[in-house]
């Protein structure tokens, strides 16, 4: 079973030790900057000047732009090909082949999409990068984030490798009852289906011990919770939030103003 | 007054016609290490929710008689006085890790948050409790990347740092390998010595005769016996109940039979006893 069940990658720099809070609040205004700010260029420009210095100096540099690209790379490709060929109202007609044209409108919409959903991945990743999930959900529920809500957020990531390792389990067995799951691919997902009945309902056994191990340990209990884990947080970065926040609500307003002349 | 007081106790479940418990009576003093035996379905675990409180809060169902749990009365009151009072740890080790913590030592210190227990406090509390439950090796380890026993042994930690007034174990070692088991049983053993009152259902009776003070044995939902070690596993009927007696009282009867038991002697529950009773016909 692994140790490591996040993104997060414990290491000490400046990034990492940021209120959680912060990293959310910038992460948010970095997409709402991407998606409603003024130009063309500027997601690219939020990423290479923004996100990137930043990731460098969270010493995260190397996993960001590999897991970034290998999420990003295929949709960029696919994006791109759909886009500049099949864009509805498309007339620059850049090349064509055989009944295919290009348009330069296809191509700047994908370039556009393409570039917020960068700045909206990168900017997640980031934060899960340099901060550990529970740190940022007990700063959540400190700041009035109902406790369930931040529990059910946290033990999905923790059931996820839970789940694997069961599915294996019953795969297993099912295997060696002569359950053939090889083959062809129609093969393959015509095996999963005996595996669903066993692993969804032995989970739903496990979630009422499971609510009678945290009732237990007084969940539910009406009082004020505390936290083992002291999460720093200073002036300047509250500042420093309602700047982003600021420059958020700018950005949304320049975005209907546009709209409304 | 006792510290745990059932009278004339008799509950079902939900949608069901016949009474998980019936006509129990039962009253268990401070300090006092109450042992349950019986088969399966035989009310065990019943028992225990019923002691701390999961019956009638969290299974519904019709509970009727009168229950006192260290003076609490699960008609006026809800669960969670209970858990404040009572802890309860049951069967699978895997299902009582909380799932929303990434080291044992914060799992342990998670039902101290939910109790609003200041940090400074809690870390004092978490560290004693480590080092009582012998586990200070796992504290910065996964709590999910850790054997069955050593995951019992978290959720027992993370039970007793709420320091509670009667402890309810629900077969803790059944899941577990012989060492894992051996390792939890030395646990509530140095609580039991510590004077903490336990009521613990449990099929190794070689173990609960050795330790607890009283043993209750129950079939389909009614007491059959309640005494001490000796009254309860000594007696003929408990293998017509599905309960398994102890294997030095095994030993003796074949002894006896063979002319190799003294005759006057009562039947042996423990290790020592079934010693003693071999040096006795040797000399």
């Amino acid at each position: 079973m692994p140790d490591r069940l996040s993104f997060f990658i414990p290491r000490e720099s400046r990034v990492h030790s940021l209120n959680p809070l912060t990293k959310l609040a910038l992460a948010f205004s970095l997409i709402i900057l991407a998606f409603f700010g003024p130009g063309l260029f500027l997601p690219v420009a939020l990423y290479f000047f923004v996100l990137v210095p930043l990731s460098l100096l969270g010493k995260v540099g190397k996993e960001f732009l590999q897991t970034s690209f290998r999420l990003l790379l295929p949709l960029f490709a696919f994006l791109f090909v759909m886009q500049s060929l099949f864009y509805p109202g498309g007339e620059t007609v850049i090349f064509s082949f055989w009944i295919f044209s290009a348009t330069s409108e296809g191509v700047v919409f994908a370039f556009r999409t393409a570039t917020r959903i960068l700045v909206m991945v990168s900017s997640f990743l980031l934060l899960l990068l340099t901060t550990h999930p529970s740190t940022l959900m007990n700063d959540l529920s400190r700041r009035g984030v109902p406790a369930s809500l931040s529990y059910i957020i946290t033990s999905t990531l923790q059931i996820i490798p839970q789940m694997q390792a069961r599915a294996v389990t019953i795969q297993d067995a099912q295997r060696s009852r002569g359950l053939d799951t090889g083959g062809n691919l129609i093969n393959r997902i015509r095996s999963l289906l005996p595996l669903v009945g066993p692993l969804v309902f032995s989970s739903l056994v496990d979630v009422e011990e499971r609510a009678i191990a945290i009732e237990a340990r007084a969940f539910t209990l009406p009082v004020k919770k505390t936290s083992l884990i002291d999460i720093p947080d200073s002036r300047g970065e509250a500042v420093l939030r309602w700047v982003m926040a600021a420059l958020s609500l700018m950005t949304i307003g320049y975005r209907i103003w546009l709209s409304l002349n | 007054m006792a510290l745990i007081e059932l009278k004339n106790l008799t509950y079902h479940y939900p949608l069901t016609n016949s009474p998980a418990l019936q006509d129990l009576d039962l009253e268990v003093q401070e300090g006092e290490f109450l042992a349950i035996v019986g088969a399966n379905g035989a009310g065990k675990s019943t028992l225990c929710y019923t002691i701390s409180g999961f019956i009638p809060h969290f299974f519904k169902g019709e509970l009727a008689g009168s229950v006192s749990v260290a003076g609490i009365d699960p008609t006026k009151a809800g669960l969670g006085e209970f858990v404040q009072k009572v802890g309860l740890v049951f069967q699978n080790p895997f299902n009582q890790i909380s799932g929303s913590k990434f080291t044992v030592y914060e799992e342990i210190a998670f039902g101290l948050e939910n109790l609003g227990i200041d940090p400074a406090e809690m870390r004092e509390r978490v560290d004693e409790i480590i080092r009582l439950t012998r586990i200070e090796d796992l504290k910065d380890r996964s709590p999910y990347a850790l054997s069955g026993g050593q995951q019992q042994r978290v959720a027992l930690a993370s039970i007793l740092v709420m320091r509670p007034q009667i402890l309810v174990l629900d077969e803790p070692t059944s899941q577990l390998d012989p060492i894992g088991s051996q390792e939890v049983f030395q646990v509530i053993k140095d609580m039991a010595l510590q004077g903490m009152t336990i009521i613990m259902a449990e099929h190794k009776v070689e173990w609960v005769a050795e330790f607890a003070d009283r043993i209750l044995a129950l079939s389909a939902g009614q007491a059959i016996k309640l005494g001490t070690p000796r009254e309860v596993l000594g007696s003929p009927e408990l293998p017509e109940h599905g309960i398994g007696i102890s294997r030095y009282t095994q030993v003796a009867r074949k002894a006896l039979q063979a002319g190799l038991w003294p005759e006057k002697r009562s039947m042996p529950v423990t290790l020592d006893e079934c010693v003693q009773g071999f040096q006795e016909i040797i000399a």
